[in-house]
């Protein structure tokens, strides 16, 4: 398991890494301790008062434009709202309560479209849309791929590795970069730092 | 004044509509002398409108009711603070102060791309002063600020009450000057189309720099709209998807496609069809976006008055579509890719993917919003397409494109093996992986609101891991952690600073999902002396008290506030009524946590002493503002200059003359 979070490439001076291995995952549990703490209130809203609330979210206000009665401070948002409650006290089911206001308001009282005949459209296209967007890309990667032709093995820049060597040759070059370079001009250092020592 | 200020808006509309036919024939023609007057002609316009600004301002500061906008939107009781507010409150002042801004940031432009851009600048000169003139055509001919009435009154209307808020002095000009800006970024790009340099890539830098601004301005144009409506409108919420907030976000969603499909034709001279196209598609959903707010078919709570001019916003935004495809056909053969792509699974694979998508919710969201408007006409019967049809088909295809967010900065330009992939996953998926378990443990149960968390927590995993990574391997050559960290930042900006964009999209994912999920209300009947409990806060209602003022009532509840045992203070819920404009406003009582919002509202104050009140609890809801600063620093980060190399020197033939200026 600890391997699994650490660098599995072992440094060539023996050196390990230590990651985030401690830190990490305590410090993340301790805010998501936290986060869940803040995410209970809604345990508090007794059920009845919670059904009502999720109708009056998808029941607008007809005089306002655009907002829901639960949003809006209206008097007749605030009428309507009491009239939700007494319904769902007398036992109404949500479709029953929702057909009286269609009735006396038209389907534009409703923040959902009924689905049914016409309106079944709105709820169609975002679906196709999806699937048409994921032809469009699969249209796109096949033009903007590379062709690959019979004969055409090595691509017109560089040497074609594999993936052991590819692997390999990026592992060399981080292990370089983390060392201080022991040979080669860069271990000199700068002319002026030659100078200084005496070197030539 | 007001005349000088009306002919200083007359000129401006003659040498704004100069400039296009000096630019482009110059360009066209080759004749220098051309080119340099039509930019100087866009340097004139700031410097007319900011006068005939002034001329509005000092006819607010006078109470000149001769002038009409000034009768609409101040009275003599309006404190003169109030004119900031008064000066793009109502269309036509709206509509200066846009010209004004826009004019200023379009000389900016300007002056940026002049020598950078020497090909590219004529023409896009020319395309940000057609913009321009538009909007000064518009302004002068339909909604003049500085009109006259037939007859002075004695009083002004005064300016409605509910715009009087910190908010509202900053998020409309904000949003306004977003959604216009877009014109900048598309006139480099058409610019460089126009004349024949599309598929050299030199217009990309400025294109790059020009987005991003746009984008920074109208996220911070968006987010203030969003604080707004949460701490004043007094609902408790802050995003409805109404039509006109539905209009400005989707500019928002192509420009954040553009910012960064845009990087890829930087690395890898690909997706040049596809960023023109973009930039197109961006520009025209701006236009829609401020055909929507200006009397457009849908009803919104946020309109200016219904009116004909919306419609000429149509016009302009079909025109400039129906242009720009024309021009993007005719010039299409400039723009073939220089690569192409190696593989699927790779960063550009994953920008495609992620572009495809925040075009998927732009359109959805178009739907949604306009699909009223086919029902009608199919129907004859209206239909509302609220938030229950935004949230449920746009919240999934978010919830992928933050996903998304998190694995492209991992993946390597070109081809990602699947070696490399399970490597660079392995601690973001095992951070998500944890989060989804111990949030399950600690008792979440809804399976859409983990996930979602959960894969904040992989985004944010992998984040402060390459963070942490880069720290930690300049650590090992000598620096201390702080400096390494420092330094680190400071040298590779473009990419840090859009890690830290990225993490302030985070931190308003977590707040949105938070208290989308989780958000508790309940409404209760108080009287005075009543303690109720909700949600871990105890509170007692104290009473309420009226006082009268020269144009409203207020009534101010007084509410004492207990967490458990700790006293957390007094909060002040108060109604305003103001009986000229017949508007009721209330303002809640907010406390604010990093961890959560308590929320007092007042409903309604009753005679016999008792007041309903709505409480609420929102999780995460300061996270969502605690974003802003982040997102700002992150894209200034991103986009501060560094030190480059000396460009190569461009040698420029004799008609594409430089100007001193």
């Amino acid at each position: 398991m600890r391997k699994f979070f650490e660098k599995s490439t072992p440094r060539a001076s023996g050196l390990r890494t230590r990651s985030l291995t401690v830190p990490g995952p305590v410090l993340l549990v301790a805010l998501l301790v936290l986060l869940a703490s803040a995410c209970s209130a809604k345990d508090d809203i007794p059920a009845d008062e919670r059904r009502a609330q999720e109708l009056n979210r998808v029941i607008m206000c007809p005089v306002c434009p655009g907002e829901s009665i639960d949003q809006s401070q209206n008097a007749l948002a605030v009428q309507m709202r009491g009239i939700v409650a007494e319904k769902l006290e007398q036992g109404r089911s949500e479709s029953e309560i929702k057909s009286f206001f269609v009735e006396r308001y038209g389907d534009s009282v409703l923040l959902e479209p009924p689905r049914r005949g016409f309106n079944l459209i709105v709820w169609i296209v975002p679906p196709l849309g999806v699937v048409g967007a994921g032809v469009a890309l699969l249209l796109a990667f096949r033009l903007l791929r590379r062709p690959v032709r019979a004969g055409d093995r090595r691509p017109p820049d560089g040497v074609q590795l594999s993936e052991e060597e590819r692997d390999e040759y990026f592992r060399r070059i981080e292990a370089t970069l983390d060392l201080e370079p022991t040979t080669g001009s860069l271990a000199d250092g700068t002319p002026e730092e030659r100078e200084k020592r005496g070197d030539g | 004044m007001v005349d000088a200020g009306n002919m200083a808006l007359v000129i401006a509309f003659l040498v704004a509509g100069y400039v296009p036919v000096a630019s482009f024939l110059g360009a066209w023609k080759r004749i220098p002398e051309l080119t340099v007057s039509g930019r100087y002609g866009l340097y004139t316009v700031p410097a007319l409108l900011a006068f005939a600004t002034l001329a509005v301002v000092n006819a607010f500061i006078r109470n000149d009711f001769s002038v009409r906008y000034v009768a609409e939107n101040s009275n003599l009781a309006m404190p003169k603070a109030y004119t900031w507010v008064a000066l793009y409150a109502g269309n036509s002042g709206s509509l200066l102060f846009l010209a004004l801004v826009l004019s200023v940031m379009m000389a900016l432009a300007v002056l940026t791309i002049r020598r950078r851009l020497p090909y590219t600048a004529p023409y896009a000169t020319g395309l940000m002063a057609l913009v321009l003139t538009f909007f000064i055509g518009v302004m002068l001919f339909l909604a003049n600020p500085l009109e006259r009435l037939p007859i002075t009154p004695a009083d002004g209307q005064g300016i409605n009450p509910l715009l009087v808020h910190f908010g509202m002095f900053i998020h409309p000009p904000v949003q306004m000057t977003g959604l216009a800006s877009v014109a900048i970024p598309f006139s480099i790009a058409m610019g460089a189309l126009l004349a024949g340099r599309g598929g050299r890539d030199e217009w990309v830098d400025m294109g790059r720099l020009w987005g991003m601004i746009s984008w920074l301005i109208m996220t911070a144009g968006l987010l203030l709209g969003a604080w707004w409506a949460y701490t004043i409108l007094g609902w408790g919420g802050y995003w409805a998807w109404d039509p006109v907030e539905n209009s400005a976000l989707m500019p928002w969603l192509a420009m954040t496609a553009f910012v960064h499909s845009i990087m890829v034709q930087k690395r890898r001279g690909m997706f040049r069809m596809w960023n023109m196209v973009l930039i197109i598609v961006a520009f025209t959903l701006a236009q829609m976006g401020m055909f929507i707010n200006r009397g457009g078919p849908v009803p919104s709570v946020h309109s200016f008055a219904q009116s004909t001019m919306g419609w000429l916003f149509l016009f302009f935004m079909a025109t400039t579509l129906v242009g720009s495809m024309a021009a993007f056909v005719w010039r299409m053969d400039t723009l073939k890719s220089r690569a192409r792509l190696d593989a699927v699974l790779s960063r550009e694979g994953i920008f495609l993917v992620q572009n495809v998508l925040f075009l998927a919710v732009a359109f959805v969201t178009l739907w949604g919003t306009v699909f009223p408007i086919f029902s009608e006409a199919a129907q004859g019967t209206t239909v509302t397409v609220g938030r229950p049809f935004f949230d449920r088909v746009n919240g999934p295809i978010l919830l992928v494109l933050v996903l998304l967010m998190g694995v492209g900065p991992l993946l390597p330009w070109r081809r990602a093996s699947p070696r490399v992939l399970v490597r660079v996953l392995r601690l973001p998926v095992s951070a998500g992986v944890i989060t989804a378990v111990v949030l399950v443990t600690l008792g979440l149960r809804q399976p859409v609101a983990v996930m979602a968390f959960a894969i904040c927590g992989l985004v944010v995993a992998g984040i402060l891991h390459e963070w942490a990574r880069g720290t930690r391997s300049r650590h090992r050559k000598g620096e201390a952690y702080p400096v390494a960290l420092a330094r680190l930042l400071a040298a590779n900006r473009p990419r840090y600073g859009g890690y830290m964009v990225h993490l302030g999209i985070m931190m308003l994912a977590v707040g949105a999902i938070g208290s989308s999920f989780f958000s508790a209300q309940r409404d209760l009947a108080m009287r005075p002396g009543d303690e109720e409990t909700f949600g871990g806060y105890t509170f007692r209602y104290l009473g309420v008290t009226s006082s009268e003022f020269a144009d409203r009532e207020e009534q101010v509840a007084e509410f004492e506030v207990y967490s458990g045992d700790n006293y957390l203070g007094i909060m002040r819920p108060f109604r305003t009524v103001y009986p000229s404009f017949n508007i009721a406003a209330t303002r809640g009582a907010i406390r604010s946590t990093p961890i959560e919002d308590f929320y007092i509202v007042p409903s309604e104050f009753g005679d016999d002493g008792q007041a309903v009140f709505r409480v609420l609890v929102n999780p995460m809801v300061w996270w969502m503002w605690a974003s802003g600063p982040m997102l700002v620093l992150g894209v200034l980060f991103a986009l501060s200059p560094q030190r480059q190399p000396a460009p190569a020197t461009l040698r420029v033939p004799a008609f594409v003359e430089t100007s001193r200026v």
